[in-house]
């Protein structure tokens, strides 16, 4: 009687936890036009000031329309905005907008929408407010049309309308107590508070009166924020999520498991070089100290061995994608220790220096690696060791003549803000030249058509004079199912609600 | 019993304020990056000022303990500087999903350890070195590991149980049941190895003791001794145990909580500690205390229930 009675309960145990199981596989099992996705980090905020890109893009854009967007093949599209044109100086960018979309709260999407939208992100204290830092005043010219007046040109700014720069909320949400957990966009789809649990789920619905439904083909988004590795794949592999992000580590275990992986070249993996005035170590300040650090690098190697050979060889950090990327220079300066030992005998420094680098556990499988061929020159390392969530800050305060790092790069004007300009905050000695100087104010300066060979000759300047020590752009991979397309973009580590499709 | 109960919560308290104290200051004495990480690379000196004004951070260490102590009186945890989430909600949202696993695997740990460990004690031969020797296997084995076979193999390779995530009870009971299913015998199968080990000497002990002799000479069925007067003196090193083993539970938690992706106090103590968010640090680890606190003046209270002799003490 007892066995019958424990067997039956074991029984019903049995159905209630294998109904549960079906139902817990939410994307096989779930509507087809569901799209489940596993993010690398946690919401941030959906307050429009404080929107990311990177990671954090997939949960702002599903709510929040662009001005600008950006098409497969990396080439800016009109989307709120129909058209833009610079006038002659590049110091008025005119936008006609689209008429008739509202935000989700009903107001009517215009010009003066614009306006308090970027008024509010260069007002704001987030890390993309410099996005619209660079236009003195707005001229409305109609509901559907505005000038845009800058305080000198500004090559990226176009480029930031395709992204937070041009994220477009209702107004009337922008100061709103609740605009961190309610975003008012007029985006294809809303926040479903009631599907949504911050850190566990965000749930999407269609937008039911979006203006452009046929772009965007799932019904429903559902993003899981999942920040352990072991814990995404394994959601891929069950088929609890279409897609995810990985790291070339996993990459050959997940093509085992049938999935497809969907790379782009975002990062670049390198030295960053930054004592070129020899402010800490006066050998950097010698060119070719800096070209025999260059030299000292077998960047085959290190991509072959580290990252899997998912990247290419590269001696610049613009993006291959942008105007400023010339791939005749990306063999300036293959391996050669020999070459580097000579051009630090010419240098004065036969018997090698010594320079100091942050020691970061999130870059601990390189360290070995730089010692070594550093040391293999006669240039010794001695490492400091700095807490991961504080290696950003540490490189950026100037204490380090050099720092190992991956960089993201987006458009060339953009990367020339981060890291080149005198100002720039991944240049925190201040180093500059007069040369370079003079190239930057050509490229801000020229027009849309010169403006590729300017950024060339930037980088060029920047290879010759051994600015930084790149060694390879790794692919950034997202993992998809067997029922999910993913085009991947060419300046973010992980594709935009826009860029999946189910497949045929 | 009532003045035990008033001893004990009163050291209770006392706890509660030491460690949140130790905590504070240990925490808020490494945020000089914090707005740095906030605001990112491209912020000014004046905007990082500010934002740390913002915060709070420029003011002295006790001023700021003292603001977020008189807060905290009032139930006001703060607002989580990355998420922008309010501390008492998240904590609210993840502590019933950390609660479930932690208090089934706790249950389970009791059932199973008491019938492994009783078996073992008295039965002995073959079954005790039989369950002697999974103890030694299962204590032996990291759970973190466990949970990825477990993966592996129920999820990726049989389908038959969710590999990540977790739903609450009120959702769906039982895609709630089958989301806990494998982090819960990952956590089981360490702490029943440890506690079944225990739980089989302290039985070992009663067992051999005058009172049980005694009982056997008038007569007493083996069963009776057993279930009515052993097992309730030999309760107590086994509660002593499971109370640990529940405190050890939640620090293994924050390592299951990882590898099954489950949005539960672990996760965001993880999350919080590598960003520097300290409200959210805090509020975590002030709930912890406490609800290690309960724990231990449950089992005390519970203790002293099954046995006087440990009111008496």
């Amino acid at each position: 009687m007892l066995i019958r009675r424990c067997s039956a309960l074991l029984a019903a145990a049995a159905l209630v936890v294998g109904a549960g199981a079906c139902s817990g596989a939410g994307a096989s099992s779930s509507a087809a036009k569901t799209l489940t996705i596993a993010a690398v980090l946690d919401n941030n905020s959906f307050d429009p000031t404080q929107l990311n890109i990177g990671n954090q893009m997939q949960y702002w854009s599903p709510v929040f329309d662009t001005l600008l967007t950006r098409d497969k093949d990396n080439k800016l599209q009109p989307w709120l905005a129909t058209a833009w044109k610079y006038d002659a100086a590049r110091t008025t960018l005119n936008l006609k907008l689209k008429s008739g979309v509202k935000f989700s709260d009903g107001t009517l999407f215009d010009a003066t929408a614009v306006k308090d939208n970027l008024v509010n992100l260069g007002a704001g204290t987030g890390q993309n407010s410099y996005m619209s830092r660079s236009i003195a005043t707005y001229q409305i010219v109609s509901p559907t049309e505005l000038n845009l007046k800058l305080k000198s040109p500004d090559p990226g700014l176009i480029d930031y309308l395709a992204s937070v720069g041009g994220a477009m909320a209702s107004p009337k949400s922008l100061k709103a107590k609740d605009v961190a957990t309610t975003p008012v966009g007029s985006g294809p789809y809303v926040l479903d508070k009631t599907g949504t649990v911050v850190g566990s789920t965000y749930t999407y619905k269609r937008n039911p009166d979006y203006w452009n439904t046929a772009a965007f083909p799932y019904d429903k988004i559902v993003i899981k924020p999942m920040t352990d590795l072991t814990a995404r794949l394994n959601a891929i592999k069950s088929g609890q999520v279409n897609g995810a992000l990985t790291d070339t580590n996993s990459l050959a275990d997940a093509q085992r498991s049938g999935l497809t992986a969907n790379t782009t070249p975002v990062n670049w993996n390198g030295l960053l070089l930054m004592d070129r005035d020899g402010k800490l170590v006066p050998a950097l300040k010698d060119v070719r100290v800096r070209k025999a650090i260059n030299f000292a690098f077998d960047r085959e190697a290190i991509l072959k061995n580290v990252s899997h050979g998912q990247g290419a060889l590269t001696t610049q950090i613009f993006n291959t994608a942008g105007d400023g990327y010339d791939k005749a220079l990306d063999s300036t300066y293959n391996y050669d220790p020999a070459k580097a030992k000579q051009l630090l005998a010419e240098a004065g420094y036969a018997d090698g220096f010594a320079i100091t680098m942050p020691e970061s556990p999130g870059f601990a499988q390189y360290n070995a690696i730089i010692e070594q061929q550093l040391g293999a020159v006669g240039i010794k390392v001695k490492w400091v060791k700095v807490p991961a969530n504080a290696v950003i800050p540490e490189i950026l305060s100037g204490k380090y003549p050099v720092a190992f790092m991956t960089l993201g790069s987006q458009s060339a004007w953009q990367d020339i803000q981060k890291a080149v300009t005198r100002k720039s905050p991944w240049n925190p000695l201040k180093a500059g030249d007069p040369q370079l100087d003079k190239l930057l104010a050509t490229a801000q300066n020229a027009p849309a058509a010169q403006l590729p060979a300017a950024m060339k000759a930037v980088s060029k300047w920047l290879v010759d004079n051994a600015w930084f020590d790149p060694w390879y752009r790794e692919n950034s991979v997202y993992l998809s199912d067997a029922k999910t397309a993913v085009a991947m973009q060419a300046y973010n580590v992980a594709p935009a609600i826009s860029s999946f499709s189910p497949k045929e | 019993m009532f003045r035990f109960i008033g001893r004990r919560l009163i050291a209770c308290a006392v706890l509660v304020v030491v460690i949140a104290g130790i905590t504070f200051l240990l925490a808020f004495s490494g945020t000089s990056n914090v707005a740095r990480n906030l605001l990112g690379e491209s912020a000014t000196p004046d905007q990082l000022a500010a934002k740390n004004a913002e915060l709070g951070l420029d003011k002295p260490l006790l001023a700021q303990l003292g603001t977020w102590a008189q807060n905290a009186l009032h139930g006001d945890l703060g607002i989580s500087w990355f998420t922008n989430e309010p501390v008492s909600q998240a904590i609210a949202n993840r502590l019933p999903v950390t609660l479930s696993m932690v208090v089934l695997a706790v249950a389970l740990t009791a059932l199973i350890s008491v019938g492994l460990g009783v078996a073992a004690a008295v039965r002995g031969g073959w079954l005790d070195r039989v369950i002697q020797v999974l103890s030694v296997a299962g204590f032996a084995l990291p759970n973190f590991w466990v949970a990825l076979v477990l993966v592996v193999f129920f999820s990726v390779t049989l389908g038959v149980l969710p590999a990540t995530g977790y739903v609450r009870l009120s959702e769906s009971p039982g895609s709630w049941a089958a989301a806990l299913v494998l982090p819960v015998a990952s956590l089981v199968i360490g702490s029943t190895a440890s506690a079944a080990q225990q739980v089989r000497g302290a039985v070992i002990d009663v067992l051999r003791q005058d009172f049980v002799r005694t009982l056997r000479a008038r007569g007493i069925s083996p069963r009776s001794v057993l279930f009515r007067h052993a097992l309730r003196n030999a309760a107590i090193p086994a509660l002593t145990v499971l109370s640990l083993q529940f405190i050890a539970l939640l620090g293994g938690a924050v390592v299951i909580e990882k590898v099954f992706a489950i949005p539960g106090l672990g996760t965001l103590t993880i999350n919080a500690a590598l960003q520097g968010d300290v409200p959210v640090l805090m509020g975590v680890v002030v709930t912890l205390v406490v609800l290690v606190v309960i724990v231990n003046l449950v089992i005390d209270v519970v203790s002293g229930w099954v046995n006087p002799k440990v009111r008496v003490q």
